[in-house]
């Protein structure tokens, strides 16, 4: 049965690691300081950079977060603490719905309802675009994690004589705040990884978005554009930014798992 | 009853969860300053009693709760009163020891306090000692304080629920089984506790360890299926109860 | 459904009606020992010595249940009631033999005037019904019985006193006879007190109360 199980865990890994040393090997060649810090080039012309991508995805996923982390979060409550309410019961039913809708959908959405009136891609559509993708899965699991919280704390609280949203925010956030964080977490880095929305909104660009308001340029676009060229100097590069997004990504995870962990030995809720 | 005066009593006190009629018009005086055991088989409504008595019955959703409790001469229930204001003069210690897991127990003894906005640093300290004194958790714990209040066994961590509840200094205390969940020699040390309480609170335990409400009670009721069968006080309902259903129950004959 | 209590009270309760009935035996010996005139004292002497044994075992019991079943309300009067009834029988025991003993030793009847000994065989015989009774009254836990015979215990106490004063006025000579006689009767005016006793702790386990009918 061990051994069985053994199996499993080495199957279900390989295609990681496959991946990670292919994208390693391949991107490695393309990194270097000039590479984060110059802005793109024309193909077999050296000294490109990806800077404008890499402060574009930061921007959309910054305007995303600032969106989606207030109202998921709000949304997680209430589908938690007010649990038994119809409302609650159908509204996280469409959130739920929500988590699995195709992301090309979403960015359609925001094209007719934001970039077709201003008749402007811009950063900030893209961010709400991202926002769209990432409310419904902070939403869910800022839910089901408070959900965890046991009743007899909430009780314990209240009886206390601490009002209810005290009791909320201190006692029930403060004991679930671990998986708020992994919720968003896990939230921004499937933003991060978004083409499809962010192509219909923010489109893309050469050169650094001036204001938030102008189309920008994403690595995640730049990686398709990049790759599907006829140009090998841009396919490594295409590659180099897939790394570059991978290494972002097991950087959030890390800082993630880095702070639960301080906050389980030091089990403290600052009163 | 003996001469102390009445703290808290009941005037048919009824109480619904969904459509099970829980409470059946409850009424009853609670002396101040004694211990007064509630007990009766499983289902009896001697838990959503007490619940009510401090108002936690109705955060269960689809409660209801008619008639009125009456703490110093005014009914709790009354649209002016603020209930969260109550509970902090009707204090509540749940079966299961519940001590917040993200605090240490320093700050679990304090949690009320801290939450209610008390922030100086003196006082939270003296009743910080005070109460856990009083809960006979402050030899074990006072050089411990800031370890996170789980590391405790499990009668520590009842006791330290129990100083929690005492640190803001209510006037009433409610325990539902307390010690059900915890082991002979913990729950000794809670009886001792309990004990001493009365001299300062008044004290309403639920219980179903009929020698425990004998060895610490003053006064005993008896409840059944959602009626007070009989009240009185301890060392008469046991010698010769005035219901033969109590009878029964206190002898094992059923329940 | 059967208690475990239940098999131990039962066993105490069946102990206890056994040392009524050598209780009764050994007063009915000691009686018609003395009516007879004849010399009952050995047979006496363990049946005594017999209920004193039993009273052992009764307080033994009856702890042992204590302290295992922590038994309240009617379950406790009970055991409580049997502790102090074992006792009362252990009395009865231990005045039949003193009146063998002294019936043995002292009496003479041909001193004795008649109405003395008809006096003491009256007295006998009523203190003899009221023993049944009271161990009745046990077994049927039936408090009524016990009103009644408040009466007969007054009565007894009368006959008593009644004794020791015509004694006074009327015996001619102290003899053996009127010494022994006078002994004989104190010991059946206490055996009346215990069997009052007993009652009383009937009507306690059966109402709670604590009575006092003597």
């Amino acid at each position: 049965m061990t051994i069985l199980v053994i199996i499993a865990v080495i199957l279900a890994v390989i295609p990681l690691l496959l991946i990670l040393g292919d994208v390693f090997m391949r991107g490695a060649p393309a990194i270097s300081i000039g590479f984060l810090t110059h802005l793109q080039k024309p193909p077999n012309v050296s000294g490109g950079g990806i800077a404008n991508a890499i402060v574009g995805t930061f921007t959309m996923v910054g305007i995303a977060s600032l969106i989606s982390v207030p109202i998921g979060v709000a949304a997680g409550i209430f589908f938690s603490e007010w649990a038994t309410t119809k409302v609650s019961a159908i509204s996280s039913f469409m959130n739920d719905v929500l988590t699995g809708f195709p992301s090309i959908v979403l960015g359609l959405f925001v094209f007719v309802i934001i970039v077709y009136p201003t008749k402007q891609f811009s950063a900030f559509a893209g961010g709400v675009a991202l926002s769209f993708v990432m409310l419904p899965i902070i939403a869910r699991t800022t839910g089901e994690s408070l959900k965890l919280v046991p009743i007899t704390l909430r009780e314990a609280s209240m009886a206390l004589g601490i009002p209810r949203w005290k009791t909320i925010f201190r006692i029930v956030i403060g004991t679930g705040k671990n998986g708020l964080l992994t919720g968003i977490l896990l939230a921004v880095a499937r933003a991060t990884g978004e083409t499809a929305p962010i192509l219909l909104t923010a489109s893309t660009s050469i050169y650094f978005a001036k204001s938030i308001f102008q189309p920008t340029a994403s690595m995640t676009v730049l990686i398709y554009n990049y790759a599907t060229s006829p140009y090998s100097s841009w396919q490594t590069q295409a590659w180099g930014t897939a790394l570059v997004l991978i290494l972002i990504m097991l950087g959030l995870n890390l800082a993630v798992k880095l702070t639960i962990g301080r906050n389980l030995a030091g089990t403290r809720t600052e009163l | 009853m003996d001469s102390s005066a009445v703290k808290l009593e009941t005037k048919d006190l009824k109480a619904t969860y969904g459509k099970v009629q829980a409470l059946k018009g409850i009424t009853m005086k609670f002396p101040e300053n004694r211990v007064t055991a509630i007990m009766g088989p499983s289902g009896c409504g001697k838990s959503t009693l007490i619940r009510c008595l401090n108002r936690i019955h109705e955060l269960t959703p689809r409660t209801k709760v008619e008639g009125e409790v009456i703490l110093d001469g005014v009914n709790i229930y009354s649209p002016k009163v603020d209930p969260v204001a109550i509970r902090r003069r009707i204090g509540m210690v749940f079966q299961k020891p519940n001590p917040f897991p993200t605090m240490t127990i320093y700050d679990n003894a304090v949690a009320g306090l801290k939450l209610n906005g008390l922030r100086n640093k003196t006082k939270l300290d003296a009743l910080a000692e005070k109460s856990l004194r009083m809960a006979f958790l402050w030899d074990e714990v006072k050089d411990i304080l800031s370890k996170p209040g789980t590391d405790l066994s499990g009668g520590q961590q009842q006791r330290l629920c129990i100083a929690r509840a005492l640190a803001l200094e209510p006037e009433v205390i409610l325990m539902d089984e307390p010690c059900s969940a915890l082991d002979p020699i913990a729950t000794a040390k809670v009886e001792q506790s309990i004990v001493e309480l009365k001299k300062e609170f008044t004290v309403i335990i639920v219980t179903h360890n009929l020698q425990q409400a004998a060895r610490i009670s003053d006064y005993t009721a008896f409840m059944y299926l959602g009626k007070l069968v009989e009240f009185g006080e301890t060392a008469k309902v046991f010698e010769k109860p005035k219901s033969e259903l109590t009878e029964k129950y206190i002898t094992g004959k059923f329940g | 459904m059967q208690r475990l209590l239940d098999k131990g009270l039962e066993e105490l309760t069946a102990l206890i009606y056994k040392m009524g009935k050598v209780a009764e035996k050994a007063l009915a010996t000691s009686i018609y020992g003395y009516v007879e005139d004849k010399d009952t004292s050995k047979d006496t002497h363990e049946l005594s010595e017999s209920l004193i044994s039993m009273t052992g075992d009764v307080e033994e019991k009856a702890f042992n249940l204590i302290a295992k079943y922590q038994p309240v309300a009617s379950d406790l009067r009970i055991i409580n009631s049997y502790m102090q009834v074992a006792y009362d029988f252990q009395r009865f025991g231990r005045y039949s033999w003193d009146i063998s003993y002294i019936n043995t030793r002292f009496n003479q009847k041909k001193l004795c005037e008649k109405w003395v000994f008809d006096y003491v065989r009256k007295m006998a015989t009523k203190v003899l019904e009221m023993v049944a009774t009271s161990i009745n009254s046990l077994k049927s836990l039936d408090p009524e019985f016990v009103k009644k015979m408040s009466r007969t215990e007054q009565e007894i106490d009368q006959m008593y006193f009644g004794f020791l004063g015509r004694l006074v006025e009327e015996a001619r000579v102290t003899n053996e006879c009127t010494l022994s006689s006078v002994l004989v009767v104190r010991y059946l005016e206490r055996i009346a007190d215990h069997a009052t006793h007993i009652m009383e702790a009937v009507v306690y386990i059966v109402t709670g109360e604590k009575v006092t009918l003597r």
